[in-house]
This record gives C-alpha cells, structure tokens and sequence, in this order.
C-alpha cells in the first residue's frame, strides 16, 4: 500500500515537472509582458523605425511563428534573435506571433504594386 | 556659332552633373525606380495575398513598407546561403548587391497609402 502511494507521488510529480517545461520559463506571462524584450529594437507596436531591425506590425502571425521556430531551433542564426528565442515556449511563440499581427502597421503583399502598376 | 552652340552644351552638360551629383551620392541607398523593375518576380509568392510556402505551411511575409537595411541584409543572407529558403536562396543568387540594394529601396518605399490604389 506504501509503495502505491510512493509510485502515485512520484508520477504526480514528474507530470508536473514535464508540464511546467512544456509552459516554458514563463508559463504565466501574458504577449503583452513578453513583448516588452522586442520592444527595445521592434518598437512597442512593432513599428521600430531602426531600418536594421523588421517591422513586425501587421505581419502574417504564421511568418513570425515561423521564423521564431527557427532562430528557436538554429535555422536561422541569429546572435540577438537565438537569445530571445530559446526562452519561450511553442506557447510563448504562438501568443507574441498573434500580438504583432493583430498590431496595425504599414506592411502590405505586393499585390497592388507589380510591374505596371504605381 | 555652331561652336558656339557646342560650348553651351558642354556648359549645360557640366552645370546638370553639378546638380545631379547629390542623387548620386545616395546611390549607395538604391534606387527605388530601377528596383521597382525587378520586384516582378517577387510578386510571384510575394504578390500574392495570403500566399502559402508549402512544408512547412506558413504565409510568405508581407514585405512592402519593410525596412530598408533588413531587406538588404534578408536578400544578401540568402544570396550567400546564411538563410536556408531554397527558393529565396536561388533567387538571392540571381540578385547582384547592387540589384538587392535598389530592390530594398523600392519595396521600403512602399506605404499601405500607395497600395489603396
């Protein structure tokens, strides 16, 4: 009976512990808090006019989920980028990706500006 | 007096180099003009709204009104391999340093204004 209760203590545990990896270093902390790390070369609405650094206002949030993956796992070296990245969880990536598409900014596709157009 | 006519030419010839010299100070920066010539090819996945890259599936970026110097910095990343995009790979490729320069012009030129029409 002991030994029930040790085994159930011991997976409780170890579900906790693989939950809170799976939140990430920050489980708790909302875009709005995260993004205040980006904000110091993308800008607080992701408008950073450095022209070193993109714009992220009203890009496609799947891009920017994207391409933190990537500095994430080491496609796309970075210095800065892999720094910041490796700290937020699929989560963390999910919720600062949506922020900064939801954010209104001057991006646009090249739909109304192709050859021949203005 | 056609030597005349000739002598003013050069004269003029002289005077709109004077005048033009400071534009080409900033050919440096690229020129929007020659880039918005080559951004035809952009279009192709650019230019389409909602455009998907396939494996993995996400929507290619929005890149008019982006910065100057990360355009720049994007398509020489790609032309020497350092970003691995097979497509924008080989397209960086194509592009002379000079090309990436006026292409980056002309797209961080672009404002949603210019885009309305």
């Amino acid at each position: 009976m002991k030994s029930i209760f040790v085994i159930a203590s011991l997976t409780f545990g170890l579900a906790c512990n693989a939950l809170a990896a799976e939140g990430g270093a920050a489980p708790g902390k909302s875009a709005e808090e995260l993004s205040k790390t980006c904000a110091a070369c993308h800008g607080a609405d992701g408008n950073g006019t450095n022209a070193q650094y993109p714009r992220l206002a009203g890009q496609y949030h799947d891009y920017l989920q994207r391409a933190l993956q990537e500095y994430k796992n080491g496609e796309r070296q970075n210095a800065i980028m892999k720094g910041f990245a490796s700290t937020l969880s699929e989560a963390d990536i999910d919720a600062l990706a949506r922020f900064y598409a939801d954010k209104p900014g001057t991006l646009d596709d090249l739909s109304h500006h192709q050859q021949g157009n203005d | 007096m056609p030597r005349i006519a000739l002598a003013r030419y050069v004269a003029a010839a002289l005077l709109a180099t004077c005048f033009a010299a400071p534009a080409f100070a900033d050919d440096a920066k690229g020129d929007p003009k020659v880039g918005h010539a080559l951004v035809y090819t952009c279009g192709g996945c650019h230019g389409v709204t909602g455009y998907r890259n396939a494996y993995p599936n996400y929507r290619v970026p929005r890149i008019g009104g982006q910065n100057y110097d990360y355009l720049v910095n994007a398509l020489t990343e790609y032309k020497k391999g350092e970003r691995a995009h097979p497509t924008m790979r080989a397209q960086g490729e194509s592009l002379s340093d000079e090309d990436i320069r006026n292409i980056a012009a002309y797209l961080s030129s672009i404002t949603l204004s210019s885009s309305a029409k």
